[in-house]
């Protein structure tokens, strides 16, 4: 038996995979003080679902994979470790200058972000490598035992050591990491060459400074969690989901905990993947994920999914840079939460505010007044006030209309039900330009695609999304309001390996690149014997960072080859770059020479038989009946209501239409065609 | 989408037709930063791209630098249909004239019209990107002290077809490859720039297509509309009256030897709610390549107005119906008549026109206005040429190693890395290592200067201190620097900032300093020396929160005696307040 369990900021989801009974999903309040908590309520459920006790349910158990905001929880919070940060003598603002850029350039009321290590933390170490790695000011060690000193006194708790160029020549950053060691054997450090060796001294700064903060605080959590499991009565391994759409185990992301900061998030793709490919031949995948307060936007491109190095921790050039890959998700503002206004000129907005959980949705009757999204869809009838989470939340549709009245319809002057469809629109707008922007930047035709629709807000407007987006066909998984959970059930224990080369396609240095390659493969090798030791299958891929002459941005290319031993590989290497680049770009340049800088190998260690199962039916929900719902464009009208777990499948179904399974509602309008797949999933051609 | 079908749109389709329309710009510059060849596109991201609509009138400018687009995008559309009144699709333009509505020669534009399945023109999307060289006399895209035109040397394309049935005119890149530094480097943003213009008419041609023009006609209207109201409240919300305030730039070769004033007057009329920027009480065009074309004396005072103001209006054509500017025909500010030179128009001058305007708006009432932003182009920001001695090959690029300049603001601190007050802070940062991998130097130090911030209750930026020289080879840099002597001033009690300096360190370590105009041979172990500065404060000094001022100086930002006898806050060797000192200090 398999646990999957991924806590978000109000739910903790937990998928229970059986190989005799197949899936099941459970939801339950996320406990943000002590996190496992949540988790272990969520067991609970499965436990009592089972009929059985918590640690005869843990026991069965041979492998728990968590997904956890606790690391990016802690630096939006600031609870993270006094953090200290070592840079080259000459250059302390690294943190502070960052990469310059700027957002709203007429908005002087947002401060300067601070950086994410102070000034008065950050020590100028005497030592420079230059570009070509050599020692040109050779390291001072008296001095560094200074700051060690410095540092004691000051109570630091991490440290991040960032050199220029250590990337090319490590010898300082080595030697300074055994002082520290020696010095200060307390105190946890990272440095920057062997967490994220890139080049641009801020990223690599940025990543190990956020990296050694974290380091402190996931070891104690991660450390809690494992033994209050095993207290419990797990016995199984437990893996953390990454950034990057791995897992690891949870000892090794202590030691590396930048890469738990998208953990979660980062699976939703992987679930996405395999559902798309249950009921469509498409090999791009539009993953969305609709939370309470954000919708979140991956991607699968052709068969792969795209990582982006540039992942920040808040809004972009307000924030904080990763440095890191991660799964490229694109996040804004716009959740069943947000909330909706209309400012002086009589412009509707909605998100990025929140009503959160607390004081929630106006319908909720916790005390929100302001009209959300949720609102919205209350009045529109596409919510069950009686059936909101399968009932064990009752909503005030009274006070969602009046929420809505007030503070929408009127200053817009027009009717409750168009103010509700217009704060529909305009969420699905904010939604589909969030879609838009990160299929651009993929270069991926939405029209070519298929959506996929997770998160429990999903349903409410994925159709009219698809449609605008152009996209032919909706998927609804069964387990999509847990879509994460799912994703984690089925992934695969994967790493990364990175080495820089630069080559061009004029003089390809071919031995250059199969040494690298073959470094490359050799770790993938001694990670698939290691923490992949009785995985079921394995695998490496590889691409290369690839870009014309002149250009700083790469884009990936897969690799056809893992060693290159004729000219016609390079031939083809190079044709499949400039068709990436003008499909991207509008323009080729075939006169231009490509140069190849960063090579990566990945391997994956698929670790269970079988493929993700179905989800297990729960009890009957009432379906049959018909509810009178609002559509923007079609007024009032009459809605069947169809049961998501007891739909029989195969059947096609023509809108107007509800479906609703406890997690989740899905509207259907008059010009879309449904039908529940074998698969389970709910598809639709809107 | 069905909903989207009514003749008048209402709030909500406003805003999904605003939101495509800002979608498709960013879209464009997204691929002008990614496909860039020279650092200036490609690391400091200095390039715009806007959409217009058939009747030249703004409409979306997404994350583009305010100098670029506010105006003169307009001009440039006009003159492209008046020189070339049958447009075709598949027809783009090269446009790079300040006498024809561009920013400065620097700036290649690509123009190219939207043109629908009838023929029937519909928009202008229009990508424009500071290049690394245009083929001035010198190695430098700011030719300070150009006499005219023809000793600033740079090519000259008004509106000059160079794509036909979407296939690029190869004459017209012939030309450039014989005239431009590093052709190749030029070739490739050329390409970067038909790139962003191809991606911007792609996604309008298919939203003509998706929504139909006419309703996109009628978003176009109502959006303006709907600009200009907002503006209107936000003209209103701002006292009434007149407020006049000047600005200098320091004096160069060609310039009067007590530097240029420029003078802004601003009467803002609550009841027409019309704001009135009148720029004619300034001297006539000079002999040097200061001088402000006419698209960045309109932005230049647009900037200074927009940055003075509720920040929510939506720049465009609507908002800017209630802004009525006055110009000098043949000022050095205004509209200079060819051949006289507007080489570094974007910055050196058109900044203190902002300046000189938002301290004028300052003058009108508490909340309103800015303090000036630190002035440009320091050697930090230098045009460096010569041969990498690791390729034996030629370069030419600007640099961005570093420029803070940010001003106080009536609520909050400066923003850190403003760059210069047209460019808003949207240029990016080199990385140092970047820089030495694509250029032949070692930059040695590039850290901020404590006690140099123009001191307020909002305080400007620190300046910035950067050293770097050439590897194993000489290197050619040139700038303009501006602030020696006319610091930044501050706004409503607000202080100036520290002066900016420019000196060469030769190799024994000792330094001379250099002219502020200056194109300059740096020998291998030599290095150049650029101290930048922040802006000027806004608000008095004495009335910063206390809070502000220890946490200042905890960062080391600010020194403890400064915060005494500036700021009047007594902070504890220990960093904490001194809340009796405090008191003793501020009675």
């Amino acid at each position: 038996m398999r646990f999957a369990c991924d806590t978000g900021g109000t739910f903790t989801d937990l998928i229970v995979e059986d190989d005799a009974l197949g899936l099941r999903m459970y939801k339950a309040a996320t406990t943000p003080y002590d996190p496992v908590q949540g988790v272990l309520n969520a067991l609970r459920l499965a436990a009592a679902d089972n009929d059985l006790s918590l640690a005869e349910l843990l026991g069965r158990g041979d492998m728990l994979i968590h997904g956890t905001t606790h690391a990016i929880n802690a630096i939006i919070t600031g609870n993270t470790a006094k953090t200290a940060f070592l840079s080259t003598a000459g250059h302390p603002d690294v943190l502070v200058l960052r990469e310059g850029g700027r957002i709203e350039p007429f908005n002087f009321t947002v401060p300067h972000p601070k950086p994410y290590v102070p000034r008065a933390l950050t020590f100028e170490v005497p030592e420079r490598i230059d570009s070509a790695g050599r020692v040109h000011t050779p390291l001072d060690e008296a001095a560094v035992l200074a700051i060690i000193e410095r540092l004691c006194a000051a109570g630091v708790e991490a440290v991040g050591v960032c050199f220029l160029w250590s990337i090319r020549n490590p010898a300082h950053e080595l030697r300074v990491g055994e002082l520290l060691a020696e010095h200060l054997p307390q105190v946890p450090f990272t440095l920057s060459h062997r967490l994220n060796p890139a080049l641009r001294e801020y990223r690599r700064a940025s990543s190990t400074v956020i990296d050694a903060s974290l380091k402190p605080l996931m070891s104690r959590y991660l450390g809690g969690f494992t033994e209050q499991l095993a207290k419990a009565g797990f016995r199984g391994r437990t893996l953390v989901l990454t950034s990057q759409g791995g897992m690891l185990d949870a000892r090794d992301i202590a030691d590396k905990p930048i890469h738990a900061i998208n953990s979660g998030p980062s699976m939703a793709p992987i679930a996405g993947r395999h559902y798309a490919a249950l009921d469509s031949a498409a090999s791009n995948v539009i993953i969305a994920d609709a939370g309470g307060t954000t919708y979140d936007v991956s991607l699968v491109r052709a068969g792969r999914i795209p990582l982006t190095k540039e992942t920040w921790i808040g809004q972009p050039f307000r924030g904080h840079m990763t440095g890191f890959p991660s799964i490229d998700i694109k996040s804004v503002g716009a959740g069943g939460g947000s909330i909706a206004s209309v400012d002086a000129g009589g412009l509707l907005h909605v998100g990025p505010q929140s009503a959160g959980a607390d004081p929630g949705p106006a319908c909720y009757g916790t005390g929100g007044t302001e009209p959300t999204l949720t609102d919205a869809s209350v009045v529109l009838g596409y919510l069950d006030p009686a059936y909101f989470l399968g009932g064990t939340m009752k909503l005030d549709p009274v006070a969602a209309a009046r929420a809505i009245e007030e503070k929408v319809a009127r200053p817009l002057g027009i009717g409750l039900k168009d103010a509700a469809a217009a704060i529909v629109d305009v969420a699905t707008e904010n939604m589909v330009q969030a879609i838009t922007d990160i299929t651009v930047n993929q270069g991926i035709d939405p029209a070519a695609a298929v959506l996929i629709g997770g998160g429990g807000a999903a349903g409410l407007n994925s159709v009219r999304i698809a449609r605008r987006l152009g996209c032919p066909v909706l998927i609804i998984p069964e387990t999509g309001a847990g879509l994460s959970a799912a994703g984690a059930i089925m992934s695969d224990l994967s790493n990364e390996y990175r080495a820089t080369l630069f080559t061009t396609s004029a003089n390809f240095d071919r031995a250059g690149v199969n040494a690298v390659l073959a470094g490359l493969r050799r770790n993938c090798e001694a990670f698939i014997g290691g923490s992949g030791r009785g995985a079921v299958s394995t695998a490496i891929d590889y691409t290369v960072e690839a870009r014309y002459a002149g250009q700083v941005w790469e884009i990936e290319v897969p690799l056809a080859v893992a060693e290159f031993t004729d000219d016609g590989q390079l031939a083809s290497l190079a044709g499949a770059f400039h068709a990436m680049h003008e499909q991207i770009f509008a323009i080729r340049d075939p006169g231009s020479v490509i140069e190849f800088v960063g090579w990566t190998a990945t391997a994956r260690c698929r670790l269970h038989e079988s493929e993700a199962g179905r989800l297990r039916p729960g009890a009957r929900h009432s379906a049959g009946a018909t509810r009178r719902i609002y559509i923007a464009g079609e007024g009032e009208v009459e809605a069947a209501v169809h049961d998501f777990e007891s739909m029989e499948t195969g059947r096609e179904h023509v809108g107007p239409a509800i479906v609703e399974s406890p997690f989740t509602t899905v509207v259907a309008d008059r010009a879309t065609r449904f039908a529940r797949a074998a698969s389970g999933s709910l598809v639709l051609r809107p | 989408m069905s909903t989207i079908s009514r003749k008048t749109l209402d709030g909500a389709q406003l805003a999904i037709f605003a939101n495509r329309f800002e979608g498709i710009s960013s879209k464009m510059g997204n691929t002008l930063l990614r496909t860039g060849r020279s650092g200036v596109l490609n690391r400091a991201k200095d390039f715009s791209c806007c959409i217009l609509t058939a009747g030249h009138e703004l409409l979306a400018v997404a994350e583009s630098l305010p100098i670029h687009v506010l105006s003169g995008p307009d001009i440039m559309a006009r003159s492209m249909v008046g020189f070339h009144p049958q447009l075709r699709r598949g027809d783009a333009f090269l446009h790079n004239s300040p006498y024809h509505g561009c920013s400065h020669p620097a700036d290649h534009t690509i123009i190219m019209p939207v043109i629908d399945d009838d023929g029937v023109h519909r928009y202008t999307v229009l990508a424009k990107a500071h290049q690394a060289d245009i083929g001035n006399s010198i190695p430098t895209t700011y030719h300070g002290t150009a006499r005219d035109v023809y000793e600033e040397g740079a090519l000259i394309f008004p509106a000059v077809q160079v794509l036909k049935d979407y296939r690029t005119i190869d004459d017209i890149v012939r030309m450039c490859a014989l005239r431009i530094r590093v052709p190749e480097q030029w070739h490739g943003d050329f390409l970067a720039m038909l790139g962003a213009a191809l991606i911007g008419e792609r996604e309008i041609l298919a939203l003509g297509k998706e929504a139909g023009w006419d309703r996109l006609d009628a978003f176009a209207r109502q959006w303006f509309d709907y600009s200009e109201k907002r503006m209107i409240d936000a003209i209103r919300a701002v006292p009434a009256g007149t407020g006049t305030a000047q600005s200098t730039h320091d004096a160069i070769p060609g310039t009067p030897p007590q530097g240029i004033t420029i003078t802004s007057t601003v009467t803002v009329d609550t009841g027409a709610a019309i704001i009135e920027v009148d720029l004619r009480d300034n001297p006539d065009q000079m002999a040097c390549g200061l001088n402000v074309s006419e698209s960045c004396t309109r932005t230049a005072a647009y900037i200074g107005i927009f940055n003075s103001i509720d920040h929510t209006v939506p720049k465009n054509a609507g908002a800017m119906r209630r802004v009525r500017l006055h110009l000098k025909d043949g000022g050095v500010v205004g509209i200079p008549r060819h051949p006289i030179s507007c080489s570094a128009s974007t910055t050196n001058l058109a900044d203190r026109i902002t300046s000189a305007t938002q301290r004028a708006m300052a003058e009108l009432g508490e909340g309103f206005g800015m303090g000036e932003v630190g002035c440009f182009c320091p050697p930090s920001c230098s045009v460096v040429s010569g041969k990498d001695p690791r390729t034996g090959k030629q370069y030419v690029n600007q640099l961005y190693l570093g420029h803070t300049a940010g001003a106080g603001a009536p609520h909050q601190d400066a923003w850190l890395t403003m760059l210069h007050v047209g460019n808003g802070g949207m240029c990016f940062i080199d990385s140092v290592e970047l820089d030495e991998i694509y250029t032949p130097i070692h930059v040695r130090t590039r850290r901020l200067i404590p006690d140099s911030e123009g001191a307020g209750r909002y305080r400007g930026a620190p300046g910035i201190e950067v050293e770097f020289g050439p590897v194993d080879c000489d290197m050619e840099a040139g700038f303009v620097a501006d602030g020696n002597v006319h610091v930044p001033q501050g706004a409503r009690a607000g202080l100036s900032s520290a002066p900016s300096d420019q000196l060469l360190r030769r190799a024994d370590g000792t330094t001379r300093k250099l002219a502020q105009s200056s194109l300059i041979r740096i020998a291998s172990g030599e290095t150049l020396v650029s101290i930048a500065q922040g802006g000027g404060g806004y608000g008095d000094p004495k009335t910063r929160d206390p809070q502000r001022v220890r946490h200042d100086v905890r960062e080391r930002l600010i020194s403890r005696a400064r915060a005494a006898e500036i700021y009047r806050v007594a902070i504890t060797e220990a960093g904490e307040i001194d809340y009796a000192g405090t008191a003793r200090l501020r009675p």
